[in-house]
């Protein structure tokens, strides 16, 4: 397990793609990997300090690190713990393992992730699972889990998988979705536009797109785009 | 700086000099391929070429690398821009899935042995930022070919058989757009598009104007010819995209039966495989090239270049936007229409060929059956870039043309409709290797009308490939492993006698030239003189300001006729 705590407050963005690897390295090794401050191309131990603990594939995140963009991005296994906010982009591309954030994420969580657990104990920005733009298929595998609010653009372009938001979300949720369940316990926006398959899964209130069916127990579409969507109580 | 090169011991093929495979020695200078007895006294750089392959530079003769369409692709598609080709530091930074930015096009051409390359659709009022980017791509020679078949003069004067005027017309058009030679897209189509209308034959009406489609064609012909221009027209047929449409295409090839020239061609026909679909829906399709090569092998005036597709990524865009609109409705892709109000149209829609999609599979087999069944002194190797797929697969091209084991294998990972729908499976044609190196070198060079491309006879220019295959010892038909690892990368490129790449890593960093063709001396430009000034009387910007002048550009080459 390695610990790693900011060593002062970020003054611009940090691009760090920590993974579960690192603590398999050396802990010079690790002090010397290469992260952006700004644009400037420098080592992981001039922002942070880093302390070995045990050799379990495991990051222990201490302190604020709201600033810092693609945390876990691309991690297949092993897991990370985030003792406070993390940044954007957090578990982007990720193919396995688990992330857990104790205070909140930003936009782009888990975006286009395969496989693998996030869980948000606080709240959580726009794009979760999402598509990054330009790319057909968004997350498709794997579980996020956020025990707060969530913002808008909920899985956007989703193929598979689930998104689970404990409290509200916002407008746009599961647009061009082609797969997985996304449930919301509170209320949200708009949902469903040019749903194509998947089900969405809510227990308050939310505005459905005028262009869906309603069946026994549910909503179907999109039909705007032929879609076999769901859009059920939760 | 200019070298003396001695290219020593390579097994050279040069279709146009009828050199077979034939061990000899290369001797270059001031760019130029010159006598032996020329490098006396030089300080000349010797390069060991022994048993590998030595020909000249790659003549790309259609492909779409700058222009208003091409940077509307780049910013429609962000994920294109994901891939990072090279980084920043002795060369420029170089990005591109398959919508490569323009330093890009330049370096993946060179390392794969290419030194020309033509952009084949300029929209005339586009034609400063077309130059612009062409200038931004280094290592290569461009040019560039404006569109005519829906410009307002056109039609009004083939309308009016105004012939003169329109030859007038012809050469100030070209020389304001510092162009190569007459474009045609989708003659007719694309001017009824400024409707929502498209045209459905070679004799439908154009709206406005009192001219058919196979009109504009006979007298964009019948013009260029009058002008001898370098290049022929160039022909991107009507109903391109739809099921049916080989039978129109073999009409608009058979309306060059009425020209000759003896120098080249009168007629050439662009990435055929786009229209050459027999049955009448995507339910009925099936190849129709098996027609259009045999029309084309009979006429002794027509050329044409495939338009292959290749699977994955790629982009559509033409100046075509009827057919782009089509082919948005067709994918559900996202889609973008350019230059409608102007002199003629484009579209863009990002597409993904797939070898299981039965249409896809068609147009893949239908692209190989083109150039198989087609006489190899008639087809040009092409992927009209990036509609069909990356330029960067030609050597899976090459490869395929010159091994039926090869495309057996293929066949068994694509849709078995090709199966039915064409005879791919049966052909057995297996061009040779210099016949695949004329589809590639000589042939486009003497198709654009450049008698210093494409091959090493002396006075060339020095644009030379060297690949790592020694064409004495290679079974073409079953090394095809090697053949397309062989093309993929060459040893050495040399650019005007300066190498460029070896062993695919970037040597120097060199800046190619941009033909134009001044054909003004040879026309009364008082002729047209109140037309053009009525005309832009009502245009976006006015006629002094419209085109391109020779100095801003980087390193142009004026051929004057």
């Amino acid at each position: 397990m390695i610990i790693i705590k900011p060593k002062a407050e970020f003054v611009v963005t940090v691009e760090a793609e920590l993974t579960p690897d690192l603590a398999e390295k050396d802990i010079e090794e690790v002090k010397k990997f290469k992260v952006y401050y700004g644009k400037d191309l420098v080592e992981l131990g001039e922002l942070f300090e880093v302390v070995r603990e045990g050799d379990d594939k495991k990051l222990v995140l201490e302190g604020d690190f709201s600033k810092v963009k693609w945390i876990g991005c691309r991690m297949a296994e092993g897991e990370i713990v985030v003792k406070g906010s993390v940044g954007a982009n957090c578990g982007a591309y990720m193919a396995g393992g688990r992330i857990v954030i104790e205070g909140d994420a930003d936009d782009w969580l888990g975006a286009e992730m395969k496989d693998g657990e996030i869980t948000v104990m606080g709240n959580a920005g726009n794009l979760v699972g999402c598509a990054y733009y330009g790319n057909a298929t968004g997350m498709n595998g794997g579980k996020i889990t956020i025990e707060g609010n969530a913002g808008n653009y909920i899985g956007e372009k989703m193929a598979g998988g689930e998104i689970e938001i404990k409290g509200n979300a916002g407008d746009f949720i599961g647009t061009e979705m082609k797969g997985g369940v996304i449930k919301i316990h509170g209320s949200c926006g708009f949902v469903g536009g040019d749903m194509k398959a998947g089900e969405i899964r809510i227990g308050g209130d939310f505005e459905l797109m005028p262009t869906f069916v309603k069946g026994e127990d549910g909503w179907s579409g999109d039909m705007n785009v032929k879609g076999e969507g769901v859009v059920k109580k939760l | 700086m200019h070298h003396a090169l001695h290219i020593k011991n390579g097994i050279v093929i040069d279709p146009k000099n009828g050199v077979k495979a034939e061990k000899m020695d290369i001797f270059v200078k001031n760019g130029k391929i010159v006598e032996e007895s020329e490098l006396k006294g030089e300080d000349v750089k010797v390069i060991d070429a022994t048993n590998k392959l030595v020909v000249a530079g790659g003549v790309d003769m259609h492909a779409h690398i700058a222009g208003s369409k091409m940077n509307t692709g780049r910013t429609m598609r962000p994920e294109e821009m994901r891939v990072v080709r090279n980084i920043a530091n002795k060369f420029r930074a170089a990005i591109g899935r398959v919508l490569l930015t323009s330093p890009a096009i330049g370096y993946e051409y060179t390392k794969m042995g290419y030194t020309s390359v033509f952009e084949a659709a300029q929209p005339p009022i586009g034609a400063l930022h077309t130059h612009e980017e062409l200038d931004a791509i280094p290592m290569l020679d461009k040019a560039a070919l404006p569109v005519f078949g829906n410009w307002h003069f056109v039609l009004k004067y083939v309308a009016e058989k105004e012939m003169e005027k329109l030859k007038a017309f012809i050469a100030w058009a070209i020389e304001r757009t510092k162009g190569f030679g007459v474009k045609v897209v989708n003659p007719g189509g694309v001017e009824a598009w400024m409707y929502g209308g498209n045209v459905s034959s070679l004799d439908d009406q154009v709206p406005g104007f009192n001219v058919t489609p196979r009109e504009i064609i006979l007298s964009l012909i019948q013009a260029t010819e009058e002008l001898k221009l370098n290049h022929s027209v160039h022909l991107h047929c009507n109903r391109l995209g739809v099921p049916g449409n080989y039978e129109t295409t073999i009409e608009s090839i058979r309306l060059a039966s009425k020209f000759s020239n003896d120098a080249r061609q009168v007629l050439h026909v662009t990435h055929v495989q786009f229209n050459s679909y027999a049955g009448d829906s995507w339910r009925t399709v099936a190849s129709g090239a098996e027609e259009i090569a045999k029309t084309v092998n009979a006429m002794d005036n027509v050329t044409i270049d495939m338009g292959q597709p290749i699977f994955g990524h790629a982009t559509a865009m033409t100046g075509d936007a009827p057919f782009q609109f089509t082919l948005h409705r067709l994918t559900g892709s996202r889609w973008s229409n350019k230059d409608s109000e102007v002199e003629g149209g484009a579209g863009i829609v990002p597409i993904a060929y797939l070898p299981k999609n039965p249409v896809h599979a068609l147009q893949w087999a239908i692209g190989m059956e083109l150039g198989l069944l087609t006489d190899s002194d008639k087809v040009v190797l092409t992927t009209d870039y990036p509609n069909g797929g990356p330029f960067t697969e030609y050597p899976y091209i090459m490869a395929m043309l010159m091994s039926r084991k090869m495309r057996e294998g293929e066949l068994e990972k694509v849709s078995p409709f090709v199966q039915k729908a064409s005879n791919l499976p049966a052909i057995d044609v297996e061009k040779t290797l210099e016949e695949v190196i004329h589809m590639t070198r000589s042939l486009p060079a003497r198709i654009l009308g450049l008698p210093n491309k494409g091959h090493l006879g002396i006075g060339a220019d020095a644009d030379i490939a060297i690949y790592d295959l020694d064409p004495l010892n290679v079974d073409t038909s079953n090394d095809f492993e090697k053949i397309y690892k062989t093309f993929k990368t060459a040893v050495y490129t040399i650019k005007d006698g300066i190498i460029v790449a070896k062993d695919g890593n970037l040597v120097e960093e060199y800046w190619g030239k941009t033909y134009w063709v001044d054909a003004t001396g040879r026309v009364d430009l008082e002729a047209i003189k109140a037309d053009l000034e009525d005309y832009f009387r009502y245009y976006s910007v006015e006629l002094q300001n419209y085109g391109v002048e020779e100095s801003w550009l980087k390193k142009p080459e004026r051929i004057v006729i």
